[in-house]
């Protein structure tokens, strides 16, 4: 299997300010991408992502550790015999080269004839929607086209791994929807493993079939989207993901209990007891039918509405509740009924409420 | 309207001096070319001179000369201006400290020599009492001094086009390093990571894209060397002589009846530069060296 495996790889940058020891430093991370898979590398800027795409690569020198592939030590082997490809930021072609040449430009690195090369490069950018593109500088195209020449210049020498930092971040909204979604289908269809580095959620959790979450030089949890958003490790995965509705307590004996004494629930007996968070998802959240009592494995919540905001087919609801703010989600049929200053009874199931250790 | 036309009004006795001195004395030139020389009491137009020029053995072995130390001249500073912008782009590259600057500063201190001081170094250096074959006489590899090649003073213009090759290669690394500051860092991480070594890199990559600007460089080296007259003056040999210093001969050591031939000279001299002056213009207007990069 042609797995990578990062082993334990560690980078740390010096300060050029006498007083501190370190700049920045890569946490020792192992981590194992399978082949084929789609694994995105989630964090805010500086946290380390692209220092550790980079490290793959093979563009740094690690400190420590080791990176495989099937089996192979690559830590010491330069970039150039890795036979991975990237796609940066920028498309960065070659502007003296012609759309065809730039594409085919690794092919040309591993020596296969120049009819051949071009026959194959003309064929991924008929694959990328850029047939009849071939002879054109890169200056004649748009910023979306550029960026699918990339990809196409990536995607023509068949890498063992595919490696990209945030190659749509330039882009116009609606370009990095469409190049999102060719970026999917054109994975599936050449099953190749990709390492994706990006700081935008929906971007990550869109295309990945795994994700890695960072912060600070660390790698904080690695998970499906749905796993991440439904069992965050920690506040700050939550609050990277950018989860709302996080209420400070304590878990003794089976129970939470807000730091404010508005909310007690139980908890199953595995969660550890001390400090914690209570996460409610506002998506969870429901409105409680008129005269309907809730049980008890649900959790009831009162409050005000002071706001409600319009957003991609619903409502973002702001709740004002005795010693917390809330965001609940509402359908537009919900909304209708509802105005600031009202008061309104919620409730959330238990199974979907999450505990993390602070 | 006064606004408008001030900035012309104030440039105007500059511009009429230049326009006075260098056209003034071009046309002045191409009168007496055609024999209109009223000081010797030839008032008659005629292309006698020209006819006379061209037809002379001097003239043809002087273009040849020209041609010949001009284009050696240009492709050697050419290659070596090249090799210096390329070598101070890597060291750029690799290193983050001071040394880069030190280099740079180091290779450009030609530039700020006198064409006739360069000329006279390479009197010092090459010529058989010079410094260097002294030093190969002292470690034993020449017998004699005299056993040191003629390189100055010698009719295949060595030493002229080992000036000019010193003195020209900071210009043309000037020429090309813009547009080899302007590589990406990451094209690059680019290269290396789709198969490129080191060379695989300069080869695809640094040379066709400065290949444009270089070619122009060069040319304009050519275009210089080939109408310059200091130094092939001082480190040439009486005959055959490079075209300007021929010109200066005809001109100065014959009678006035002479002239117009030494002016005609000059004048097929500046119609060739003149017309190696569009070809380059053309082809910088066509290349646009840094089109397309961001």
């Amino acid at each position: 299997m042609n797995d990578l495996r990062i082993i334990n790889i560690e980078k740390k940058y010096n300060s050029r300010l006498p007083k501190n020891d370190s700049a920045f430093t890569l946490q020792p991370i192992g981590l194992t991408i399978k082949e084929g898979e789609f694994f995105s590398l989630l964090g805010p800027s500086g946290c380390g992502k692209t220092t550790l795409l980079k490290l793959v690569a093979g563009l740094i020198r690690a400190d420590g550790g080791e990176i495989r592939m099937d089996d192979f030590d690559l830590t010491a082997v330069p970039p150039e015999d890795r036979r991975f490809a990237m796609v940066f930021q920028k498309s960065l072609l070659f502007p003296h080269m012609t759309v065809e040449e730039n594409v085919a430009f690794g092919l040309k690195m591993q020596k296969v004839s120049k009819k051949m090369r071009l026959d194959q490069a003309r064929n991924m950018l008929e694959h990328v929607g850029l047939q009849g593109f071939g002879f054109r500088h890169p200056d004649e195209l748009s910023g979306g086209q550029q960026q699918r020449v990339a990809l196409a210049r990536a995607l023509v020498a068949h890498p063992r791994l595919l490696l990209m930092d945030e190659p749509f971040s330039a882009l116009d909204p609606s370009l990095r929807e469409d190049m999102r979604e060719l970026l999917r289908q054109i994975q599936k269809e050449f099953r190749v493993t990709v390492l994706f580095v990006t700081h935008d959620r929906e971007e990550a959790f869109y295309l990945s079939d795994r994700i890695g979450v960072m912060s600070e030089g660390e790698l904080l949890q690695v998970g499906t989207a749905q796993n991440l958003r439904d069992h965050p490790d920690t506040t700050k995965v939550a609050a990277f993901l950018g989860l709302k509705n996080l209420i400070e307590g304590t878990v003794t004996n089976g129970y939470f209990s807000s730091k404010l004494e508005e909310f007690e629930i139980p908890v199953p007996h595995l969660i550890e007891e001390g400090s914690c968070f209570l996460i409610l998802r506002p998506e969870a959240i429901q409105l409680m039918p008129e005269g309907v009592i809730p049980g008890a494995d649900a959790m009831h919540i009162r409050g005000e509405i002071q706001q409600l905001i319009f957003n991609h087919g619903f409502y973002i609801g702001k709740l004002k509740t005795a010693n917390h703010q809330l965001e609940c989600s509402f359908s537009s049929q919900q909304a209708k009924n509802m105005a600031a200053g009202q008061m309104v009874d919620l409730m959330i199931s238990l199974n979907d409420i999450h505990i993390v250790k602070k | 309207m006064w606004q408008k036309s001030k900035p012309y009004l104030l440039l105007l006795p500059a511009i009429g001096t230049i326009v006075l001195l260098f056209f003034g004395g071009l046309f002045d030139g191409l009168l007496k070319s055609f024999g209109y020389f009223p000081a010797i009491g030839e008032t008659r137009f005629e292309a006698a001179a020209y006819t006379e020029l061209l037809q002379s053995s001097e003239f043809w072995a002087s273009l040849v000369l020209t041609l010949r130390i001009a284009a050696l001249s240009s492709l050697f500073a050419g290659v070596l201006g090249a090799i210096i912008a390329i070598s101070l782009f890597l060291l750029n590259e690799s290193t983050k400290s001071g040394t880069s600057q030190l280099w740079h500063r180091l290779f450009q201190l030609p530039l700020t020599i006198p064409h006739l001081v360069g000329g006279y170094i390479i009197v010092l250096l090459f010529m058989q009492s010079g410094f260097l074959s002294k030093i190969l006489a002292t470690a034993g590899i020449i017998d004699e001094i005299t056993d040191f090649p003629v390189l100055v003073n010698d009719p295949f213009g060595w030493g002229i086009i080992l000036t000019y090759a010193w003195k020209e290669a900071p210009f043309i690394s000037l020429m090309i390093y813009p547009v080899l500051a302007r590589i990406h860092r990451s094209w690059r991480e680019v290269a290396r990571v789709f198969g490129a070594g080191s060379w695989d890199f300069v080869h695809e990559i640094v040379l066709p894209a400065i290949l444009p600007a270089w070619t122009i460089a060069t040319f304009i080296v050519f275009v210089f060397t080939f109408s310059a007259f200091e130094v092939p003056f001082l480190l040439g040999v009486t005959y055959p002589s490079v075209l300007p210093v021929y010109s200066y001969q005809l001109y100065t050591s014959g009678t006035l009846a002479d002239r117009p031939e030494a002016l005609a000279l000059n004048i097929i001299l500046a119609a060739i530069t003149i017309l190696l002056g569009i070809v380059v213009y053309y082809f910088s207007k066509r290349w646009n060296v840094l089109k397309g990069w961001d």
